[in-house]
């Protein structure tokens, strides 16, 4: 086990201090997928950005990366925000007033209906 | 209709299950996700007196909670992600950050510990997000009267109380099917 003092002071050292996302309001059900450009750049990020940019050739969530590299949340967060303002990643977020679109919630209702 | 060939990312979605410490959050979200799922833990600063392990910053601590979530393919453009955290007032951080744009929420609750689910109920009661109790049957049966366990919550009629096995994929299925109807009634009623 690592020395748990050097883990709570992890997330800021990853972030270079910032404890907030440029973005502060990244869902973290945000899909993160990764762009030509991340990918081309792949070779010159450091770890963690690199480590999101090679898991998101596939879509996935910022809390799907968070927990498959082991990342707190929030970092995982300032994390995806930065690689997002270079255009490493592109993000689709949560579409606004769509959890009260009775068409779409109709829609997720008959697909958990089939669910047996 | 766009091309299928064209790589799509779906729009998520998500409902909270809430609820206290292993009541059943983490099963119930297992049960039913088509992944298997996966732990966070989400770093929560909280004040503290206790300046002594944090001395670079004083006067807050960090404490980490785990955030367990699990996924439903709706469609190609639509993604359902289910979000099970404990319900604790001091993880108010997160509960902001959760809850914000959610369909709804499965408020759990185990009838022997009924205090754990308050601070979930009063925050879905105080935020006007659609929910749900629903009692986890460990036993297979339920020790209280469904309205009962109501009064015992304080929650109104317009609340839906059900009652349902974490461990069973179409009872968790039907508690949710649950929030979703309950979401859908409040936004066509509006």
């Amino acid at each position: 086990m690592p020395d748990p003092d050097v883990s709570l002071l992890r997330p800021y050292l990853l972030t270079s201090g910032r404890t907030e996302p440029i973005d502060r309001d990244l869902e973290i059900e945000t899909q993160v997928l990764t762009s030509e450009l991340g990918a081309a750049s792949h070779a010159s990020l450091s770890f963690e950005r690199r480590d999101i940019v090679a898991l998101c050739t596939k879509t996935m969530s910022v809390a799907e990366i968070a927990a498959i590299l082991g990342l707190h949340i929030g970092v995982a967060r300032v994390l995806v925000a930065d690689l997002a303002a270079l255009r490493y990643v592109v993000v689709r977020r949560p579409a606004a007033g769509l959890a009260s679109d009775p068409a779409m919630i109709e829609r997720i209702i008959r697909r958990l209906e089939a669910i047996s | 209709m766009k091309p299928s060939a064209e790589p799509r990312t779906p729009t998520p979605v998500k409902i909270i299950i809430a609820g206290g410490f292993g009541v059943g959050k983490t099963t119930a979200v297992a049960s039913i996700s088509e992944t298997t799922p996966l732990r966070t833990e989400a770093a929560i600063t909280t004040a503290s007196e206790d300046v002594d392990r944090t001395a670079h910053v004083p006067d807050k601590t960090t404490t980490t909670v785990a955030l367990d979530f699990g996924c439903i393919t709706v469609d190609d453009d639509i993604k359902l992600y289910l979000f099970g955290t404990p319900g604790q007032d001091r993880f108010g951080f997160m509960w902001r950050d959760l809850v914000l744009g959610a369909l709804g929420a499965l408020v759990i609750v185990d009838t022997r510990r009924m205090d754990d689910c308050y601070p979930a109920v009063d925050y879905f009661e105080k935020t006007g997000l659609p929910f749900v109790v629903a009692v986890n049957l460990f036993e297979g049966r339920l020790s209280h009267a469904v309205e009962d366990i109501r009064w015992a919550l304080a929650i109104g009629d317009h609340v839906p109380l059900v009652t349902f096995d974490a461990r069973v994929k179409v009872s968790v299925r039907d508690a949710l099917l649950t929030v979703l109807r309950t979401t859908l009634e409040r936004v066509t009623a509006r």
